[in-house]
């Protein structure tokens, strides 16, 4: 097995993904259909009996290239890649849940994962029960004969709490639910999902994937340790298919019901970002820590959240569980909502921006932005605080970084 | 020997047929986007080699045509 940056180069052991000319750089299938010679190799290619795409909004060869290549990084039975994180993460769920049963969810959680869980599935039945990931017997209390699913970040957003993967996959494990890790901040580069015990990890491979924030998109990887004839959405599928189910399952029903296909143009962005994930993320991480340290200097800041600092909480776990990297987030709190209004309207390099893991080092202020649908008391609850400045770490020479978030600083 | 493929009666003139032989004879595109079964049960892809058939087996392939099956 070759090492991580020359698979991520040149795939696994697939092959050519141009057979027809051998090109280096794939072709764009930029196609809705495609043609068959009979009805009866159409049919079979429907029942899976043939090797043939049918339809894109199903599958697609420039999509399949990106689903193989990161199969080939992040290992599992299989990827199913969708038109982005969000998407990943409801196709996940509902290809676990329904009405009537309960997800147990990591009470800090991105924004928009928070809203998808409270607001958006709970009208149709979809309990979901928020939880301290710190506290493991709340969790393992919280778990019962209807809960379909655990969910939680490697590295919250922008929270930056650090989930014991291991410790909750074995409560996971003996309570019999799968485990799905969003796993964006620190992709399997970092955090090997799958052997640390998640039994699906989803990305938003928008971020550190696409390499300069190209595009939009979003994985599901099946790692293969769950048996599907124990999730009671699945075990029709589990009869047929055995351990395929949850891939049979979002192929066959629920991805291409849903409809959130990746397009294949974004697909090949991708595919493209992935070969150099390992130089881009290296660089990321090594920014975000010279950042931390600096903000820390600076007597302007009142706190600095970042678990590659010896004093967070985290480091420790933190060290244990990504390889000594921590990520590209990191967040620093002013005095109050103004003053951060102030430091962003003066930052002349870094991006007001809401997007984490582009080349570009990007800024917001979390309270006003990504959780301005949550009342004041719901965001204090998610640890969202009207005096804190996001920070996501590109690429670029530390030293102007640095001197950009100074210089704002301390005009605000 | 005699195994079904797909449906589809086969002979086989080998001594000893394994899944990765009845791989390579029927000619499978894609062979790393195919789970196979025999008798209805599936094999992982580590154990092709290791699976030995016998007289009268059912071998099905089943495409997953996104990326990674196995």
């Amino acid at each position: 097995m070759s090492g991580f940056a020359t698979r991520a180069v040149h795939g696994g052991p697939g092959g050519t993904a141009d057979p027809a000319h051998h090109a280096l750089r794939g072709p764009v299938y930029d196609t809705v259909s495609f043609g068959f010679t009979s009805a009866a190799e159409i049919a079979d290619a429907f029942a899976g009996r043939k090797a043939a795409h049918s339809y894109t909004r199903i599958t697609n060869p420039t999509v399949a290239e990106l689903e193989g290549r990161v199969q080939a990084l992040a290992g599992g039975r299989g990827v199913v890649a969708l038109s982005s994180g969000m998407a990943a993460i409801s196709t996940t769920i509902m290809a676990l849940a329904g009405a009537g049963t309960n997800i147990v969810a990591a009470r800090s959680l991105f924004g928009n994962t928070a809203s998808l869980l409270a607001h958006t599935l709970a009208p149709w039945g979809l309990e979901t029960r928020f939880v301290d990931m710190d506290d493991l017997e709340q969790v393992a209390a919280a778990i019962d004969a209807d809960t379909r699913a655990v969910f939680c970040e490697s590295i919250t957003n922008p929270q930056l709490e650090v989930v014991d993967l291991g410790a909750l996959a074995a409560i996971c494990r003996a309570k019999e639910v799968p485990l799905v890790v969003d796993n964006t901040a620190t992709t399997f580069y970092l955090c090997p999902a799958g052997k640390l015990g998640a039994d699906i990890e989803v990305i938003s491979s928008t971020k550190y994937l696409s390499g300069g924030g190209t595009s939009v998109g979003g994985l599901i990887i099946d790692h293969g340790s769950f048996n599907w004839q124990k999730s009671p959405r699945l075990v029709e599928f589990a009869k047929g298919f055995g351990p395929f189910a949850l891939l049979v399952a979002l192929r066959r029903e629920i991805s291409r019901n849903i409809g959130a296909c990746l397009a294949p143009h974004n697909a090949w962005l991708q595919t493209l970002g992935l070969e150099t994930l390992a130089l881009r993320l290296e660089k990321s991480c090594q920014n975000a820590l010279d950042l931390a340290r600096f903000l820390s200097r600076l007597p302007e800041v009142g706190a600095v959240n970042y678990p590659g600092l010896p004093d967070n909480p985290y480091h420790q776990l933190a060290s244990r569980q990504f390889a000594g990297r921590y990520g590209g987030v990191l967040t620093f709190e002013l005095a109050g909502r103004d003053e951060c209004f102030a430091c962003l309207d003066r930052l002349r390099l870094i991006k007001r921006a809401t997007n984490i893991n582009d080349n570009k080092t990007l800024a917001i202020h979390p309270a006003s932005t990504i959780f301005t649908e949550f009342s004041p008391e719901q965001r204090a609850a998610m640890g969202v605080r009207e005096g804190m400045i996001r920070i996501s770490t590109g690429i670029e020479e530390s030293e102007d970084l640095q001197q950009d978030l100074q210089q704002a600083i301390r005009s605000a | 020997m005699q195994i079904t493929v797909n449906g589809e009666a086969k002979e086989f003139s080998e001594d000893q047929v394994n899944v990765t032989l009845v791989l390579t004879q029927q000619n499978v595109e894609s062979p790393d986007m195919v789970a196979v079964q025999v008798n209805g049960a599936f094999v992982d892809k580590g154990e092709f080699d290791q699976r030995v058939l016998q007289e009268g087996d059912s071998v099905e392939f089943l495409y997953f045509m996104g990326g990674g099956a196995v």
